[in-house]
This record gives C-alpha cells, structure tokens and sequence, in this order.
C-alpha cells in the first residue's frame, strides 16, 4: 500500500542543512590532498639500519690500510680476526698500536736498537713498548676479571724476511706475548 | 535550518578545525632525516668495500715437562718440523729427516707435494697436531704463510670437505 509522503518546506530545508553539515565535516576530517607525508615509520627503519651499521662497523676488530709499504699476504685461513694488540711490520717502519717503535732498512731493523748487536734478535724499543702495553692490559684483565692472555696480531708486509719476524716476535715474547694471530687476506685459491 | 544557519555552523566547526590544527605541533624531522640518510650511505660504502681479512694462528715455542705416564706403551711423540729452504721442503721427526721435497721447475715451492706428504704423516699419527716451522732467514712472509696453509689443514677429494692436518703450529727457536 502505497503512503503519500509529503513533506513540508522547513523539514525539507532542514535535511538539506544537515546533509550540507555533514558533507563538510567529512570533506574537513579527509582532505583529498595530503599536504604531510608521515615519514615517523621511515625515520624509525633508518635510525634501526643505522645502529645496526654502526655495530657491524665497530665490531669489524682491525682495520688496516694497504698501501705500497703494507701489502697482507694471502692465504686460505677461515679464522676471522680478534681483537689483540696490533704490531704493524711494513717495508719501513715497526708499529706497536699504531705508533712507530724502530725504523725498517731493506728488510733489518737498525742494529744500534737491537741489545746483542747486529746478530742479535733483542730489539729493545719494542720490548719496552710491548711490556707497557702488557703491564696496561694486565691491569685491565685484573680489574676484569679475565684472564691476560698475551696475544698479539702480527699485521706483516707480504715481502718481510723470515729473519726480521722472527726477531720481532722474539722480543714479543721477551713482553710476555706468546701467541700471535698472522692477520692475511682471505682467498679461496 | 536556514541558509544563514547552516553558514554559521560550516564557519564555526571551520574554525574548530584550524584551532585543532594549530595546537599539534610537529617536530621538522627533514634535516634530521638528512643526516641519518648521508651517514646510512657513508656506512653502507665502506662495509662494501673492507677487504675480507683472517688470521693464521701460531706460537711461540714452550717448554713443557715431559709426561709422567707408561711411556712404553704410548706412541713416540712425532716432532715434526717442517723447513723452508733455498732449494724446497724439509721434513723431519722423531724417526729421522725425510726426503726433501725441491722446488718445482718454475721456481715456485711444491705446496701440493708437502700436503700430500703431511696427509701421509697425519694417517700415520692421527692424534698429532703439533707441528713446528722454521725457514731460511731470507723466506719472505708469503711463503711462511703459504707453508704454513699448506701444514694446517688439506682438502679430502673423497668426502669434499677440508680436514686438520697440523694446526697447532709452532716457530722454531731459531732459524737457519
């Protein structure tokens, strides 16, 4: 049964207003143009990466900078390098943690710094150094809790004779450092 | 409602809207992000770049007692050394100095001989790991540690794996 609806002006006007009203209301709630990018979700992902990144980046234990005077041999080693005490052998020069110790000479060391003479296996400038660094690093195992355990990383020029490290790691072992890690670059043949 | 109404209503919730507005105030995360971004890419670069590195373990010599058990009845202790002379290989234990191994015609040292020497000696004391190297006083590095590859471990054909030959390697005391 069909009703006659009949509706008077002001109830009209009235829908009208309100169905005015509320179009706005949801045109004022949802832009259709986005005027900002919310860019907190990007900021949290990069700001994650980044610490990440930047643990990796310290974690990695040595660094070493390759150049005419350092070039590492290569070998077939898996061991991946620790953190030890670095002694650096290139073509000129010998460095404990980074700092010059004696100078280097077509393959031997200055005989003026070795303690028995040219023969000799004794350099007494690194032996010094190394038993400072040995007497910082005790200290540091002691307050620790640890357990000194007197390893050093030998950082070597591909070409360095036999005779010069072995000089090197025999003061080495004068300090009190009797395990050494041969930092080489890996390779698969 | 009236047209002058529904105005006045649209007007004042406009107006609520931009009071809301203003009162959220956002940090300007842009040169922040800037930064985070150029430090990303420097990081990304150089763990890129590093050049894989690895170590080779040795020590140095150590004197230690000898062991207090039934010797007679354990295996003689083999001491190896392995030298690194002008003209090759040198092998040598308990039992005596085995035939050197020469270069080969290239001049380059026969690895592949004193590996397969050493799986030989390995089969032998499988127990052993200790090995000690010495070399002649002009040996440069490279070959040390090529030798000193060629000690440590060998690669089985049959099982397709690496295994331990002498790992534990010592420097002699002296050299030649």
């Amino acid at each position: 049964m069909a009703t006659d609806r009949t509706v008077s002006p002001e109830v009209a006007a009235r829908l009208a207003g309100k169905k005015a009203i509320r179009s706005y209301a949801r045109k004022l709630a949802d832009p259709e143009d986005i005027k900002d990018l919310n860019i907190t979700p990007m900021m949290d992902m990069m700001t994650i990466i980044l610490v990440f990144l930047l643990k990796s980046f310290t974690s990695s234990a040595t660094l070493v900078n390759m150049d005419n005077n350092l070039s590492l041999p290569p070998s077939l080693t898996r061991l991946a390098p620790k953190q030890a005490v670095p002694v650096t052998i290139t073509k000129r020069v010998l460095l404990v943690e980074g700092e010059a110790v004696a100078s280097i000479n077509n393959g031997r060391i200055d005989p003026q710094l070795k303690r028995d003479g040219d023969n000799g296996y004794y350099i007494s400038p690194l032996v010094e150094m190394l038993s400072k660094v040995a007497r910082r690093e005790k200290k540091i195992a002691e307050v620790t809790g640890q357990k000194f355990d007197g390893e050093l990383t030998i950082i070597a020029d591909k070409n360095t004779p036999y005779r010069l490290l072995t000089e090197i790691l025999y003061s080495c072992g004068q300090a009190e450092y009797a395990n050494y890690r041969l930092l080489v670059l890996k390779s698969r043949e | 409602m009236t047209k002058r109404q529904v105005r006045a209503r649209m007007r004042r919730m406009r107006e609520h809207f931009e009071e809301a507005e203003e009162e959220t105030v956002e940090i300007n995360l842009v040169p922040y992000m800037d930064i985070v971004t150029n430090i990303i890419i420097f990081l990304l670069a150089s763990v890129v770049n590093q050049v894989p590195l690895g170590t080779v373990n040795v020590s140095s010599p150590t004197f230690g007692a000898g062991g207090g058990g039934d010797g007679a009845q354990e295996k003689p202790a083999l001491n190896l050394t392995v030298t690194v002379g002008g003209t090759g290989f040198t092998l040598a234990g308990s039992g005596g100095v085995m035939p050197p191994i020469p270069r080969l015609p290239t001049g380059d040292y026969d690895y592949n001989a004193l590996t397969a020497k050493l799986t030989e000696i390995k089969k032998e004391f499988s127990e052993e790991t200790k090995a000690t190297f010495n070399a002649d006083a002009v040996t440069p590095y490279d070959t040390v540690v090529k030798t000193l590859d060629a000690m440590r471990y060998y690669k089985d054909e049959k099982e397709q794996r690496e295994k331990e030959l002498f790992p534990d390697v010592v420097f002699a005391a002296g050299i030649l």
